[in-house]
């Protein structure tokens, strides 16, 4: 080696070899066990103890607040500077994703604490793996959890009856009407059977509208008419649960007569609805061309920005005779808060969900979004909420759909009802759905 | 050589060492230009790319093949180690991704064949400079430069059956019987993904296209026709063999593309798609948000040891067509 060859501090050689190792130490970083590269593990939250109701004391902080309402954006954003302004060195940012993103992803990213010191979950298969992967600060102790109504409560709690979380939307996941032309179809009241159902379509229909606007294309939304018509065809309350646990069957004859009664309603949606997504359909009953749409009454307030100005209620397809009604209707407590337990800022993020769920803070809420709330003492001013308020009190089933945590078989169960209103035969239908069942239980 | 004609040899060299300026004032021979040799610095130039390749490919992968042969959920701190038993679900008893991997295979198909044949018709109708062919060449590129979910958005209300713009021309034409519920027909979705892929990206491929026209001697052209070559002949025998590269890249390309077709079809079919629009890359991602991380990085494997194999193939496909023109 020359002199000069010496002076050289790194050469080709020294460089790769280098890279090598840092290619190698990175390897072997990367074969670490899963958890062991993703900060550390927590833990469910029944380690940890429910924290003191929160003061009065002064909090500050900069919170982030993930939830996947973007609609809501512009009311939470007034509702945030009130609470900024009453809680100065405060300020909360709204970390929005799409409802579909937010299902997929929003567990990784608040559990890496890239955002969510507040949080929201579905009801369901999201709600339970949070709580599983201990996200929820247990809210048990927490006086402000008193203002809700305990039956919608219930859908945050874990099995050992922890309030992890706390259902703020309350929402009716059943088919919207138009009034007006229900009362020209001649329908002084909704029909109370099944029978009473299909004439009603029969009316509408002969009056050339569309009966029942359905989005078969959309499978998030084509699935809420599932909740209405398997709610009085079950045998128990739990049965989408016991699909899944594998005591219940698709080809049950429950089921089976479920799907015939989707076969029924075949000439009353509109054209070829399995390829239809929910925003052409707003479309159509906003302008009076379809009396129902099978969604929920979460579409209320964007049919009224499209210009509905006829009277809408909520109607569900009674699936039975009337002596066999159990429900009348679906209810879902979703839109769940939660405050992260690895959040460093939990006092403001408890205050925040304190402020939220103070009545009159609600009310703004409820009446500025369109949608009902789980809690006591909201003041429903908007007109379409007012009309529909005589539901809160009403015998409806809590959405049985949401009863599946895995999502490959709550789809395939679904989609066995959107091919037999697409044309396929029923028991066709039911097996198809019933092998992705196996499957899934197997794996 | 001996050893002592080395040494003599060693001696005549010193000699003339000591002969010269260098060597007078104390300093070695200089050594010959380093034209070979470059700046060691300049190894530290391709680091980020490779810090890079490490942190968002290297490391993937290996922690994917890891967690392939786990039961893990992505969040709980336990797992088990359930050996091929992914890997063996997925090749005999996951009917999701055999039906997922066949309508990949159908979207890919289509997609190559058309987009490959289109986007060379396109370039070579448009491989002249004029000022018609290049606006014509920018109107074709526009869609590339959309994003996956404005594309979704549009044709969402193109494929609307009661209000989308393709059943309204049929209609308006008197074409009523070619209606259809395009994406709601679980018989021919895939094939208006399909087409809907085509249309975003054949101006992309065009642009390739006409680079490797443009780099075809024209000589090569005239001798073809001094000898009398028809049109026909001239493509088959001087461009097809001429833009075999082009064409490399292009089906290489597409075929990347069309197993990553992932936000076209959650935009055109919504998150989940139906079984009919279920595609590799969304039933993976299915399984990362059905909490399945361990089965999904098996998926993943599997995903891309598929891409690996169709390319090959196709690469081989390309090279035996092209050796035969």
């Amino acid at each position: 080696m020359t002199p000069e060859q010496s002076r050289a501090v790194f050469g080709r050689r020294q460089i790769l070899r280098g890279a090598a190792i840092l290619g190698a130490g990175a390897a072997a970083a990367a074969c670490a066990g899963p958890g062991t590269v993703r900060g550390g593990s927590r833990g469910p939250a029944s380690q940890a103890t429910a924290p003191a109701p929160i003061g009065t004391g002064k909090v500050s902080g900069d919170l982030s607040f993930a939830h996947w309402r973007a609609e809501d954006k512009a009311v939470f954003d007034k509702i945030i500077a009130d609470f900024a302004k009453a809680n100065p060195g405060t300020t909360v940012r709204q970390d929005i994703s799409p409802s579909n993103d937010y299902q997929s992803t929003a567990l990784q990213k608040i559990k890496g604490g890239a955002i969510g010191d507040a949080f929201t979950a579905f009801r369901g298969a999201q709600f339970v793996d949070m709580a599983k992967a201990g996200l929820f600060l247990d809210l048990s102790a927490q006086t402000f959890a008193d203002s809700y109504l305990p039956k919608m409560a219930r859908g945050g709690k874990d099995a050992n009856g922890r309030q992890l979380g706390l259902p703020y939307q309350l929402v009716f996941n059943m088919p919207i009407f138009n009034v007006d032309l229900f009362e020209r179809a001649g329908a002084s009241e909704v029909p109370q059977d099944w029978d009473g159902f299909l004439e009603l379509c029969e009316k509408l229909k002969g009056r050339g509208v569309v009966p029942l606007a359905w989005p078969g294309g959309e499978p998030a939304n084509a699935g809420q008419l599932f909740n209405s018509m398997v709610m009085n065809n079950q045998p128990s309350d739990t049965s989408c649960a016991d699909i899944e646990s594998g005591k219940a069957k698709v080809t049950d004859d429950w089921f089976i007569t479920t799907l015939k009664q989707y076969a029924q309603l075949r000439p009353f949606v509109e054209p070829k609805a399995t390829g239809t997504s929910s925003e052409p359909l707003q479309q159509m009953f906003a302008t009076g061309k379809a009396a129902m749409l099978a969604t929920g009454s979460f579409h209320m307030a964007p049919v009224r920005k499209l210009g509905a100005k006829f009277p809408i209620d909520l109607v569900a397809p009674i699936t039975v005779s009337k002596d066999k009604v159990k429900y009348v209707g679906i209810h879902n407590a979703t839109f769940i808060l939660g405050v992260n337990s690895a959040s460093k800022k939990q006092d403001a993020a408890l205050k925040f969900l304190e402020y939220l769920s103070d009545p009159e803070v609600a009310s703004v809420y409820a009446n500025g979004t369109g949608q009902h709330l789980t809690l006591t003492g909201v003041e429903y001013t908007s007109r379409d909420l007012k009309a529909t308020e005589p539901w809160l009190t009403k015998n409806t089933l809590l959405a049985p759909r949401f009863q599946f945590n895995d999502l490959d078989l709550r789809a395939a169960v679904e989609n066995a009802c959107t091919e037999v209103l697409g044309g396929k035969d029923p028991e066709q239908a039911a097996e198809a759905a019933q092998r992705v069942v196996d499957q899934r239980r197997r794996s | 050589m001996t050893l002592t004609s080395q040494r003599s040899r060693a001696a005549d060299q010193s000699a003339e060492t000591a002969r010269t300026p260098r060597a007078r004032i104390g300093l070695g021979p200089r050594r010959p230009a380093r034209v070979n040799r470059p700046h060691p610095a300049l190894f530290l130039f391709p680091v980020p790319a490779l810090v890079l390749y490490v942190v968002f490919f290297a490391i993937p992968t290996v922690e994917a093949v890891r967690y392939a042969v786990t039961d893990w959920d992505g969040f709980s701190a336990d797992y088990n180690d359930v050996g091929a038993s992914n890997f063996t679900t997925i090749a005999t008893a996951d009917s999701l991704f055999h039906n997922a991997l066949f309508n990949n295979i159908k979207f890919m198909l289509v997609v190559v064949v058309f987009q490959t044949l289109l986007s060379l018709m396109l370039a070579v109708f448009l491989v002249k400079n004029t000022k018609s062919s290049v606006f014509l060449r920018s109107v074709y590129f526009f869609p590339t430069i959309l994003s996956s979910v404005s594309v979704a958005f549009i044709w969402k209300f193109v494929y609307d059956p009661n209000y989308g713009l393709a059943n309204g021309v049929l209609g308006a034409v008197g074409l009523d019987g070619l209606k259809s519920a395009y994406l709601g027909d679980d018989n021919k979705a895939i094939y208006f993904v399909a087409a809907t892929q085509v249309w975003f990206h054949v101006g992309q491929m065009m642009v390739i296209y006409v680079a490797g026209l443009q780099q075809i001697p024209a000589e090569l052209y005239e001798s073809a026709e001094v000898d009398g070559a028809s049109r026909w002949q001239l493509f088959r025998h001087v461009t097809w063999p001429m833009v075999a590269p082009a064409t490399a890249i292009v089906i290489a390309y597409t075929t990347v593309q069309s197993f990553k077709a992932f936000d076209l079809i959650l935009g055109l079919g919504g998150n989940p798609p139906k079984p009919s629009l279920d595609i590799l890359s969304t039933r993976i991602y299915a399984g990362f948000a059905n909490s399945e991380f361990g089965y999904a990085a098996a998926e993943s494997i599997v995903f891309m040891l598929v891409i690996a194999l169709v390319t090959w193939l196709q690469r081989r496909a390309v090279r035996l067509s092209q050796g035969a023109a």
